[in-house]
């Protein structure tokens, strides 16, 4: 996600709707905040609190694994990515066929009977137990740590972004803002944000800290079914809407086979007189130059303006179309409705835009593989990395510790086997009607290029507007805000979860009573939303990057020992330990030598694998080797989780 | 892998049947996953990748019901299957085992009594 976005007029009109929508959630989050925390009342608190008391039936257990997964980058990059690249998306998604059942059905039965066994409530918990080894449940507490803080941190700045897009045209919320920058502008630590950025990042982090602090596992996995709900209908609202606007999916897919690839860059603007009150150039004002055949079009990516007594504005941003039959029907489109185009003479010089790396000047990149790339020689998805995504999504999956958690909290087999159809049934509506909408969205909303990353609330505005339903766009445009907010929820309640349950009860005071275990836990959960939200403040350089590093670096590293772990029963602590480490460090490997390499925070592909591949396969072996060479574990642990127990049966 | 057990352990113990369905069943899943993998993106680089050297004519593009084609059938047409194939195994292939009672706080009560161990040995 851009750290700045434009968006048009249009997008202002379904600001209140959006307003109004956020306000009715956030009052819904907290009500199921409330009744959460009478739970917490009757039960086991820890186990409650942590876990929900493994008592997760169907529509919870599906539902908080679905949201939890989808995260913001399903209704933001997702569907930035097909705009961008075109059809080469479905296959790029391809592998969420499988997804319910890999990651959920790889290891939740085992995962959950195996906690069980042991009394675990986290995902450390089971590596230590299982192994009876300290040190295994220090190393995963700390790698999750260590990773989710980056990604809580990361996932905090993108839900501030996306509450910004839903409010910055909503004049209280300016007003807001106004204030915000006011009372700030003195304090050093806060003088160079945006105050409509911090505002945001206020309400939204108070708000899931309050939520997520009192009302545990519970809150977030009721709020997570909720927003699953919304996400869904959401979907299916747009598809339909889509289709029709754009004239049927056939007439969409024939046009983007014309299509070549647009071009991004800059241009000046300079008008013959000067205005009296200056001259604003909104985001998606088109612009055109010379006539007939040399007729060239643009459409302005980001707000500009000619300042008042001046004639030119230099470094406009724009995107060119350069399809001749795309120049044709928007020029169609301008003549029966002209409103958005610069309202007096001008003239445009100084162009200078860049083609794309792979697919420029050709036509059909937007409906074949590997799709156009605009930095990439080789295009969007080259095979090896169509291999790599088929691992990442199904396989690496399985092996996030915050999906494990939740694989830990069903209340029997049968809502797990019941949960993985729902789940399939529920990718199946979300995720390919996606590349369908966002297909579409090409063709309803061109020259978006340069600002893709706008293009889903860009496209709930114009598909509800053109029906006459904008209030439908408040809840379109919650969608992404309900998926970053289920993420975030649960990866604030596993860091605090690994810091008192896996650091202090377990390695510091066993015997701590359960009233003062209570407090810590709301403190603690409390502290670390507070240091996160105060770390996206000032969020760390590379902090997109840093996501995908840290999701495939615990899949890296959590997967390999957790499958031995489950179901190998000759593994030990020191084929598992060595497993976690080389995973960690091939994975690290890959970025360290991207990094020296190329100057940037980006990963080194060994044979143009995404390093999440590297990482599995040196885990894999380090444990199946190290584990042979060193002694079987005790019979006894052999015993406890591999053996009928006496009372089964 | 020659180290993953058979049904029955080494010394004639039994194992744990949730143990052995588990395994069963992620055995079945992985070989889904595998299979899906050898037919989506060989067929779509196949059929959708365009050749070195080859033009594309967008006259010439196939599709099925406005999808491209090697989309239908390299992405869609299985993800269909594998959702029927998911119905099929929930329903009529994975096992509804007896998960067991959660042993809460045993974890922590037996290192409670390590603990407690230790300091009676520390102090003889």
């Amino acid at each position: 996600m851009s750290g700045t976005l434009s968006f048009s007029p249009l997008l202002a009109a379904g600001s209140n709707a959006a307003l109004i929508t956020f306000l009715i959630y956030t009052l819904a989050v907290f009500g199921l905040a409330a009744v959460s925390n009478q739970l917490l009342k009757s039960k086991s608190f820890l186990s409650e609190y942590f876990l929900g008391s493994r008592s997760l039936g169907v529509w919870a257990f599906a539902l908080t694994f679905a949201a939890t997964s989808a995260s913001g980058g399903s209704f933001t990059g997702f569907p930035s990515k097909i705009y961008t690249h075109g059809w080469t998306l479905a296959l790029w998604i391809g592998s969420y066929m499988v997804v319910p059942i890999c990651a959920m059905g790889l290891l939740g039965k085992r995962l959950n009977h195996v906690a069980r066994i042991s009394g675990s409530i986290t995902v450390p918990d089971v590596l230590r137990d299982r192994f009876h080894s300290a040190k295994f449940g220090a190393l995963a507490t700390l790698l999750i740590v260590f990773f989710m803080t980056f990604n809580l941190v990361a996932q905090f700045k993108a839900g501030s972004y996306i509450l910004n897009t839903l409010l910055k045209d909503v004049e209280f919320f300016q007003f807001a803002a106004l204030q915000t920058e006011s009372m700030t502008s003195g304090i050093p630590f806060l003088a160079g944000v945006d105050p409509a950025y911090l505002l945001c990042l206020l309400f939204f982090g108070v708000a899931v800290i309050i939520y997520t602090t009192y009302g545990g596992f519970h809150a977030v996995v009721w709020t997570d079914v909720m927003q699953g709900i919304v996400m869904v209908i959401g979907v299916m609202i747009m598809l339909p809407l889509a289709l029709t606007q754009v004239g049927g999916l056939q007439h969409a897919t024939a046009e983007m086979a014309k299509m070549m690839p647009p071009k991004l860059g800059t241009l000046s603007v300079t008008i013959d007189q000067p205005q009296d009150v200056g001259l604003n150039i909104d985001a998606q004002t088109w612009l055109k130059t010379g006539s007939g055949e040399n007729e060239r079009l643009f459409r302005v990516s980001e707000f500009a303006s000619i300042p008042k007594g001046k004639l030119t504005a230099t470094d406009v941003k724009v995107v060119e179309i350069t399809t001749p039959e795309e120049i044709v029907r928007i020029n169609g489109q301008l003549e029966r409705d002209p409103s958005d185009q610069l309202q007096i003479p001008y003239e445009v010089n100084n162009i200078d835009v860049k083609e794309y790396a792979y697919g420029s000047g050709k036509r059909g990149g937007y409906v074949t593989g590997p799709g156009p790339a605009p930095s990439n020689v080789n295009g969007f998805l080259p095979l090896s990395l169509a291999i790599s995504f088929f691992f990442m999504w199904a396989i690496s999956g399985a092996g996030q510790p915050s999906s494990m958690v939740r694989l830990m909290a069903f209340n029997s087999s049968t809502t797990l086997r019941r949960s993985i159809f729902t789940v399939a049934i529920y990718y199946g509506l979300i995720y390919f009607p996606l590349v369908v909408i966002f297909c579409c969205a090409r063709l309803l909303l061109p020259g978006m290029d340069a600002t893709a990353d706008a293009i889903m609330p860009e496209m709930a505005v114009h598909l509800t507007k053109n029906v006459g339903m904008l209030w439908l766009a408040g809840l379109l445009v919650a969608a992404p805000f309900a998926a970053v907010m289920s993420t975030v929820d649960s990866f604030l309640l596993m860091i605090s979860s690994a810091l008192v349950r896996d650091v202090y009860q377990r390695n510091i005071n066993p015997e701590v009573t359960e009233k003062r275990i209570k407090l810590m836990s709301y403190v603690c959960t409390a502290v670390v939303g507070t240091g996160a939200m105060l770390g996206a403040i000032n969020p760390p350089q590379f902090l997109q990057d840093i996501i995908v590093y840290t999701g495939s670096g615990l899949a890296a590293c959590f997967l390999g020992p957790m499958v031995f772990t489950l179901y190998w029963p000759r593994a030990n602590a020191h084929g598992v330990i060595a497993g976690m480490l080389a995973g960690f460090a091939a994975h690290l490997s890959m970025y360290v030598a991207g990094f020296v390499i190329k100057q940037r925070f980006e990963p080194y592909r060994l044979f143009n694998f995404d390093p999440i591949i590297v990482g599995l396969f040196v885990s894999f072996l380090a444990v199946y080797v190290v584990t042979l060479m060193t002694p079987p574990p005790p019979e006894e642990l052999v015993n406890k989780y591999f053996r009928r127990r006496p009372n089964a049966g | 892998m020659t180290s993953i057990p058979q049904d029955t352990a080494p010394d004639g113990g039994e194992y744990d049947p949730v143990y052995l369905n588990a395994r069963r069943e992620a055995v079945v899943i992985f070989g889904v996953w595998v299979v899906c993998l050898l037919w989506s993106v060989p067929y779509c680089y196949i059929a959708g990748f365009p050749k070195e050297g080859q033009e594309f004519l967008p006259e010439t593009l196939s599709t099925v019901g406005g999808i491209p084609s090697w989309v239908f059938w390299g992405i869609l047409f299985p993800w269909v299957l594998a959702t029927l194939f998911t119905t099929w195994f929930c329903f009529f292939y994975m096992v509804d085992d007896d998960l067991g009672e959660a042993n809460e706080g045993a974890d922590i009560q037996e290192e409670i009594e390590e603990l407690h161990a230790a300091e009676q040995e520390g102090g003889q």
